[in-house]
C-alpha cells in the first residue's frame, strides 16, 4: 500500500524564460486519489506534462514507480501512467473501439500485433465506463461526457498504475462532471490505480480526493487532507478573495462558499448595527452589513446555527449560547451590553418561540433605533406572547417594521444620502 | 462485427487493379487484336505452351517491353505516391500535405534540369545522369529541410513544413533562372516536370523496385502508430508513441520512395493528395486499410491516366496532365458529395 508510484523531488520546469515549477517535491503513493489544486497558472498543468517528459526537467528528479522519467521509453512511460485532458478533440473518423484500442499501443508492436486479450481488455475497459454501448460510433459524434469516458476507458486499456489527469472535468456540465469523477473513484478503489488529478473545483477535490496538494508560485504550499488543506489561510492565498468555508454536511468535507472579489461600495456612516437573529435567515444580510464597512455585532445566536457560522467565518462579534437551549436573563444581559452602543437594532427574519423571545427583553433602555422584520410574525410560536411584547415594546419606542433585508439596506442607503 | 466487413475491401480493390492492369495492357496506339493480345501474355509471361503462329515479332515485343513495363511502372509510380501522400498527410496531420510538399519535387527538377543542361546522360547502372541527378537532388533538399527545421532532437511539424515551402521555392526559382539562361533545354525540362511514363523500361522498374518496397514496408509497418499521431502529437507520447523517431521514419521512407519514382518519372502531381483522401472519405482513417488502399487505387489511378496519356491524342500528353485534369475535379465532386468525413467535417 505504501509503494511510491510518483515521486518528484525539488523539481523545477518552465518554457523559455518563465520558470513555472521552481522547486516541487511531492509523492503519490499506491492507491492514493490526490487532488493537485493552484491557481491558474501555478504550474499545474506544467507538472504533468513533466510527468509526460513533454518538458524537460531543469532541476530535480522525477520518478515513476521507483525508475527514473528521463530512462524511461515512451512505451515503458505509458504502461506506467496514463493521461486524461482536459477534453480531447479528434478530427477524424474514428470508432471509439479504435481509441480505446490506441490505449494497449505501448504493448503492442510489430511483432506482437492485437491479440484476443487486447481485445479483451479494451472490451472490460469500455464496459467499466459504460462506452460499450457506442463503441462503433464515431468518437467525434459524441457528447462531452461521453467523449471524456472513453478517453478514461483508453486510458484503463493502458494498464497503468498512475492515473494523470488534467482538468478532467471542466468543459462538463454537474451530471457529466460528477459522473467522470465518480468513475475515477471506482477505478481508484477497484483497479487500484493511483490518481493524481489536477482540479479547479476545490469543492470536488475536497469532496473527491483523500489528499490535496497545493501547488502556489511553483512550489507545494500545502499537501494534506481536505480538512488540512481547506483553511482559511490557504483559500485566501489561492483565491485572493473573501469567501467561507464551511463543512458539507452531507459528505463531512470542508466546502468554500465564495463571496465577493469586488469590495462593496462602503458606508459613509460607520454606524453599529446589532442585529438580532440567530437561526439560519440573517447570514446574507451579515455579510453584506460587514462589506460596507458598518460595525456589526450579532446575538443572541445558537451556536452551529447557519448565523453563527457566518458571524464566525467574518469575525463578526455576537453572544453565542449552547445548540438548543434556551435564552436565559443571563444571556440577554450580555446582548444588552454589546448593543448599548449600537445605532440601529435590526430584529432579522427569524423564528420565535417561548425559549428566545427573551431575545426582545429590555431593548425599550436601548439607545439605537429599532427595526424589525416582519417575516418573523410569520413564524411566530409563541402563541400569542411575541405580539404582546411587540405591543408593550412599540408602546414605549417606536418600531418600523420592515418587508425585507433588501429594503433595510435601502433604508440605509437612502438615509446616507 | 465491422472488423470482418471490412476484410473483403482490400483482396476485392486488388482484383479491380489487376482487372485495370490487363485491360490497359492490351490498350494502344499500335492495333494488336484482342484474342493476339492475349496469347501474347499467356505465352510471354505465363510461359504457357500457345501456338504463336501468326503473330508478329513487332507485337510480341511492344507488349513486353513497352505497354507491360509502362503498365508494372505506372503501377509502382502510383501506389508509391499514394502511400507517401498518406504517410505525409498522418505525420503532419495537414490536408493540404504530399509526398512534395517538403521540396522532394523542386530538388528533383533542378537536378534533372541540371543533367538535361548538361546533356549529362552518360549510363550508370542502366541509368542516365539525370535520373542520378534527381535523384540526388532530391534527397540533398529534403536533407537540407530537415536539417533547417531542426530544434535539438526534435523536428516540429509546423517548421518543417515552412522550411519546406521555402526551400522548395528557393529551388523552383534556381531552376527557372536556369531555363531562361539555356532556352533550347526549356521544352525538355518542362516535359520533366510534367512527368511522364514514356520511354521507360524494364531497367528503371528493376532500379525503382528495391527502394520502392523496402520504403512503402516501412511505411506499413508504421501503420499502428500514425492512427495514433491523427489524434494529437502529446496524446501520442502520452500513449507510448516515440513521435521523433517515428516522424524521421516517415519521412526517410517517403523520400527514398518518391524520390526514386520521380526521379524516373518526372513530376507527377496530385496522385499523392487526392489517392489517400479519396480513399480516407470511402473507407475511414485508419492506417491498416488506408496504406494498402492507397497503394492498390493509386497504382490503378495511373495506369488508367496514363493509358488516356498515350491513347487519347495522336501525340503522348505528359501523365501529370492527365492525373491533374481527372483528379482534382472528381476530388472536388467527393468534397461535395460527402461534406463531412477526414478533414471536411
Amino acid at each position: 500500500m505504501n509503494t511510491e508510484i510518483l515521486s518528484l523531488k525539488h523539481v523545477a520546469a518552465g518554457y523559455g524564460s518563465r520558470e513555472v515549477l521552481t522547486d516541487v517535491t511531492l509523492s503519490v503513493r499506491e492507491g492514493e486519489f490526490a487532488g493537485l489544486i493552484g491557481s491558474n497558472g501555478a504550474g499545474k498543468s506544467t507538472l504533468i506534462k513533466c510527468v509526460f517528459g513533454l518538458i524537460p526537467l531543469r532541476r530535480g528528479a522525477l520518478s515513476i514507480c521507483g525508475r527514473e522519467n528521463a530512462a524511461l521509453k515512451s512505451r515503458e512511460r505509458a504502461r506506467l501512467a496514463a493521461v486524461v485532458p482536459q477534453s480531447y478533440h479528434v478530427e477524424y473518423d474514428f470508432t471509439v473501439e479504435d481509441i480505446v484500442m490506441m490505449g494497449r499501443n505501448p504493448y503492442l508492436s510489430l511483432r506482437r500485433r492485437e491479440s484476443p486479450e487486447d481485445y479483451e481488455i479494451v472490451e472490460n475497459a469500455m464496459k467499466l465506463t459504460n462506452t460499450e454501448q457506442f463503441r462503433d460510433r464515431f468518437y467525434n459524434e459524441l457528447s462531452g461526457g461521453e467523449r471524456q469516458r472513453v478517453i478514461l476507458a483508453r486510458a484503463i486499456a493502458q494498464k497503468p498504475r498512475l492515473l494523470l489527469l488534467d482538468e478532467p472535468t471542466s468543459s462538463l456540465d454537474v451530471h457529466h462532471q460528477i459522473e467522470v469523477m465518480e468513475l475515477i473513484t471506482r477505478l481508484n478503489q477497484e483497479e487500484h490505480i493511483a490518481v493524481l488529478a489536477v482540479l479547479h473545483d476545490i469543492n470536488m477535490a475536497s469532496r473527491f480526493c483523500q489528499r490535496m496538494i497545493m501547488l502556489q508560485e511553483g512550489r507545494v504550499f500545502a499537501d494534506g487532507t481536505p480538512s488540512e488543506v481547506i483553511n482559511r489561510q490557504n483559500m485566501e492565498s489561492l483565491y485572493q478573495m473573501k469567501l467561507m468555508i464551511h463543512k458539507n454536511p452531507l459528505f463531512h468535507k470542508p466546502e468554500i462558499v465564495p463571496i465577493r472579489v469586488m469590495e462593496e461600495e462602503k458606508a459613509s456612516l460607520r454606524q453599529h448595527i446589532h442585529v438580532i437573529c440567530g437561526a439560519n435567515g440573517a447570514g446574507k444580510l451579515l455579510e453584506e452589513l460587514d462589506a460596507r464597512g458598518y460595525q456589526v455585532t450579532a446575538g443572541v445566536v445558537n451556536q452551529e446555527s447557519g448565523d453563527w457560522d457566518i458571524c464566525q467565518e467574518l469575525g463578526i462579534p455576537c453572544v453565542a449560547i449552547a445548540p438548543f437551549t434556551p435564552v436565559t436573563e443571563s444571556d440577554q444581559t450580555l446582548n444588552l451590553k454589546m448593543m448599548e452602543t449600537a445605532d440601529i437594532i435590526l430584529v432579522a427574519d427569524m423564528p420565535f418561540g417561548e425559549s428566545n423571545l427573551n431575545n426582545l427583553s429590555g431593548l425599550e433602555d436601548m439607545p439605537g433605533r429599532i427595526y424589525f422584520h416582519k417575516n418573523a410574525l410569520s413564524n411566530d410560536h409563541t402563541h400569542g406572547a411575541l405580539v404582546k411584547r411587540l405591543q408593550e415594546l412599540g408602546a414605549r419606542k417606536k418600531i418600523t417594521y420592515i418587508g425585507d433585508h433588501d429594503a433595510f439596506l435601502d433604508l440605509l442607503k437612502k438615509e446616507e444620502a | 462485427m465491422k472488423k470482418k466487413n471490412r476484410t473483403w475491401s482490400v483482396p476485392l480493390s486488388v482484383l479491380i487493379c489487376i482487372a485495370i492492369m490487363y485491360i490497359c495492357t492490351l490498350t494502344g496506339v499500335a492495333s494488336i487484336s484482342f484474342p493476339d493480345a492475349n496469347r501474347i501474355l499467356l505465352h510471354e509471361f505465363l510461359r504457357l505452351d500457345i501456338d504463336m503462329t501468326g503473330i508478329s515479332e513487332g507485337s510480341i515485343a511492344i507488349i513486353r517491353n513497352v505497354r507491360l513495363p509502362r503498365v508494372v511502372l505506372g503501377f509502382l509510380s502510383g501506389a508509391s505516391l499514394a502511400v507517401c501522400g498518406a504517410g505525409f498527410q498522418g505525420i503532419f496531420k495537414n490536408p493540404m500535405a504530399d509526398p512534395f510538399v517538403l521540396g522532394v519535387s523542386s530538388g528533383a527538377a533542378l537536378g534533372a534540369a541540371i543533367g538535361i543542361i548538361l546533356h549529362y546522360d552518360r549510363g550508370v547502372w542502366m541509368l542516365n545522369g539525370t535520373t542520378l541527378l534527381a535523384f540526388a537532388g532530391a534527397f540533398l533538399t529534403i536533407g537540407l529541410v530537415y536539417n533547417i527545421s531542426r530544434v535539438g532532437r526534435r523536428v516540429p511539424v509546423s517548421t518543417l513544413l515552412l522550411s519546406g515551402i521555402a526551400v522548395s521555392q528557393t529551388l523552383a526559382a534556381a531552376m527557372s533562372v536556369l531555363m531562361i539562361l539555356n532556352k533550347q533545354s526549356m521544352d525538355q525540362i518542362m516535359f520533366w516536370t510534367m512527368g511522364s511514363l514514356n520511354g521507360k523500361g524494364w531497367s528503371q522498374i528493376l532500379m525503382v523496385l528495391p527502394y520502392v518496397v523496402l520504403g512503402i514496408a516501412l511505411l506499413f509497418s508504421c501503420s499502428r502508430e500514425l492512427d495514433i499521431i491523427l489524434t494529437g502529437e502529446d496524446t501520442a507520447v502520452q500513449l507510448g508513441v516515440n513521435v521523433e523517431f517515428l516522424k524521421k521514419k516517415v519521412l526517410f521512407a517517403s523520400t527514398i520512395v518518391s524520390a526514386s519514382v520521380i526521379s524516373v518519372t518526372g513530376i507527377i502531381g496530385f496522385v499523392g493528395l487526392v489517392v489517400p483522401h479519396v480513399v480516407r472519405l470511402v473507407a475511414g482513417p485508419k492506417h491498416r486499410t488506408l496504406m494498402p488502399l492507397s497503394l492498390v487505387f493509386g497504382g490503378a489511378f495511373l495506369i488508367i491516366c496514363d493509358t488516356a496519356a498515350r491513347s487519347i491524342a495522336s501525340f503522348e500528353i505528359p501523365v501529370g496532365i492527365i492525373t491533374s485534369l481527372c483528379g482534382g475535379p472528381f476530388f472536388v465532386y467527393l468534397l461535395r458529395k460527402m461534406k463531412r468525413g477526414g478533414y471536411f467535417s
